[in-house]
């Protein structure tokens, strides 16, 4: 794609506007003909709306046939419970998300600082890395470049499940289950990144970078003064897909953590949800839980909203 | 500079993938490794088993099938009519778009939890209590074996519906108003200009969201593992209703710890995802010869 095309598509998507017939004029039964599409709103709301409520209704109000719509009292016992003592057994007083975790530094904590440092880390990395890349690929004459290319851009042909088993029993080899070197290191080389970076980079002249080598700049110095700010709308798309991509990933963290202090927020859901299975008592629990690890990304999306939209259009539509 | 990237790319995507195919022809489980003589190679063991004799495997392949049919095609009829739907740039539509693509920022395993709350069996899940107001009594949703696909189906389209949206949009957007100015001088009515505008120019996104809604969907994971999980150590849900590959895989790898096998399996998957790929290209490209 080119730079002129680029940006127009930029355009079109900011104005996200639309086209509407101004032949056609909008009728009554036009406005009733859009019922559905509220209904299907409110069932895509409904499950957010459940995390929240259900997370705020006592042990007791759970267990309710049916259940009720609104929590008839709002109670915050399912985070914390003021009740809870642990020497003594308490019908419809439940240990608390905040609570629930004695043994662990931090409690429940400890899995969003696991989430955060892991994620913060691969996102900061693998930017990093991947735009030396592509750098490197766009702008360098060397021999074998075009094979490397292909090799990367091959990859993304194949499930990453592919090479899930070996890729276990290599980091098992290097010692690094339950740490969070087998969360980062394997994660870092995205070919996605880097093809998505390079095709971008394309269509930046080379004369730029020409210019700067002529004038006697280091290649870093061509990298971090040139290249990096031309990147900037490119990077922070495949930041924001990175994050919230990192963040959700679920596979690959369940196989490589076998003690729970190493577990990051999905993970932790998932041991949450299998040890209290059926009790319907702990799902407002298991909610808070849920609604907790779904707000950052919800929360990332909503402010770069438009950055967001704008990185799908360009790394989908080519 | 490119060694960075290089080396990682080398060692934790490269390497894994020629191992795996390695491992493939392989015996390699609790007992035995690559390494002792009466458990390394198989030959084409692994996969004269799992194509010929894995009645579990038959049963996951099929399941995929039945559910990557039916999650992609309903999924691309849902997201095309988002996108037609809320196409008009007015603020109610914009709040609505955002609402049908919050699923895709949001964690897998805090929605399939919800839903899992949703189609419990007893008086408590939410859809039984629903359909109690009508009187219809309790239905074991995630315990009756042809209800796990159509649940899995229903779930992923609300979890994708509004990604693939976003995409039609962009692709909507791009068509330029003119074509449909001069067809409606020309007297080409609604439903003409759907058939003849929209769609042939539509066919660049419906092929990409076609291709990747393909690629995602054989490699469902999360929501076979939670709410169908079996008695001990394994996965599938009763009678293996909801066993997909990429579980299957989980299961024979690090349930039963047979590692070549697994690999074995991760080797059809991306075979599969591969020949569907090219299938539907080719398709796209006859297609388009064709005018």
């Amino acid at each position: 794609m080119s730079k002129a095309e680029l940006r127009k598509n930029e355009k079109l998507m900011e104005r996200s506007g639309s086209f509407s017939n101004p032949f056609e004029k909008k009728s009554r039964a036009s406005k009733l003909r859009r019922l559905p599409i509220y209904l299907l709103t409110v069932v895509m709301i409904a499950p957010y709306y459940w995390m929240i409520t259900s997370s705020l209704k006592s042990v007791k109000e759970l267990q309710v046939v049916p259940p009720t719509l609104f929590p008839r009292e709002v109670i915050l016992g399912n985070y914390y419970d003021s009740k809870y003592n642990p020497e003594m057994f308490q019908q419809e007083v439940m240990q608390g998300l905040f609570q629930r975790y004695p043994d662990l530094k931090f409690g429940f904590f400890r899995f969003m600082i696991n989430s955060f440092v892991v994620n913060i880390s691969i996102t900061v990395l693998t930017l990093i890395i991947g735009s030396l890349a592509a750098y490197v690929v766009s702008k360098h004459r060397f021999k074998g470049k075009k094979i490397i290319y292909l090799v990367i851009i091959g990859s993304m042909m194949i499930p990453w499940q592919v090479g899930l088993i070996p890729g276990f029993l290599l980091v098992d080899d290097l010692g690094w289950i339950n740490t969070y070197w087998a969360y980062i290191v394997p994660a870092l080389p995205k070919a996605f990144i880097v093809f998505f970076l390079t095709q971008y980079l394309t269509s930046i002249p080379d004369e730029l970078v020409e210019a700067a080598r002529i004038d006697g700049a280091s290649e870093f110095t061509i990298y971090y003064r040139i290249i990096l700010p031309l990147l900037k709308p490119a990077l922070i798309a495949m930041m924001i897909f990175t994050a919230i991509g990192e963040w959700n990933n679920f596979l690959w963290p369940l196989i490589i953590t076998t003690s729970q202090d190493m577990a990051t927020l999905p993970v932790a859901l998932a041991n949450l949800r299998n040890s209290g299975a059926g009790n319907i008592g702990t799902q407002g629990i298991i909610m808070g839980a849920s609604l907790i690890t779904s707000i950052p990304t919800i929360a990332l999306y909503f402010a770069t909203q438009k950055h967001f939209i704008r990185g799908i259009a360009l790394s989908g539509l080519k | 500079m490119l060694s960075p990237f290089a080396l990682l790319f080398i060692v934790f995507s490269v390497y894994p993938v020629l191992a795996s195919l390695r491992l493939s022809f392989m015996r390699y489980n609790a007992i035995c490794n690559p390494d002792q003589s009466p458990c390394g190679s198989v030959g084409f063991g692994n996969y004269t088993t799992l194509i010929l004799h894995d009645d579990r495997f038959h049963k996951a392949l099929a399941n995929t099938t039945l559910y990557v049919i039916g999650a992609v095609i309903l999924g691309m009829v849902a997201s095309l009519t988002l996108a037609l739907a809320l196409q008009e740039d007015t603020r109610i539509n914009r709040v609505m778009r955002v609402v049908f693509f919050l699923p895709s920022v949001t964690s897998g395993i805090a929605v399939v939890l919800v839903w899992g709350w949703v189609f419990r069996g007893d008086g408590v899940g939410l859809l039984n209590a629903f359909l109690n107001f009508f009187g219809i009594a309790p239905v074991e949703w995630l315990a009756t074996t042809w209800m796990a696909i159509p649940i899995l189906i229903f779930m992923s389209i609300w979890g994708g519906a509004g990604f693939g949206m976003i995409l039609f949009l962009a692709g909507l957007n791009s068509i330029p108003a003119m074509y449909y100015e001069a067809a409606v001088i020309d007297g080409a009515g609604p439903k003409q200009r759907f058939r003849y505008i929209t769609l042939p120019l539509l066919r660049p996104v419906m092929v990409y969201v076609g291709i990747t809604g393909i690629i995602g969907a054989f490699q469902i994971f999360e929501g076979v593992y939670l709410l169908f999980p079996t008695s001990v150590g394994s996965i599938g849900g009763l009678q293996d209703m909801a066993l997909m590959i990429v579980p299957y895989l989980y299961d024979a790898g690090f349930n039963k710890f047979r590692l070549g096998y697994a690999s074995a399996i991760a080797w059809v998957l991306f075979a599969i995802i591969f020949i569907v790929s090219m299938i539907n290209l080719k398709i796209t490209r006859s297609l388009e010869d064709l005018k």
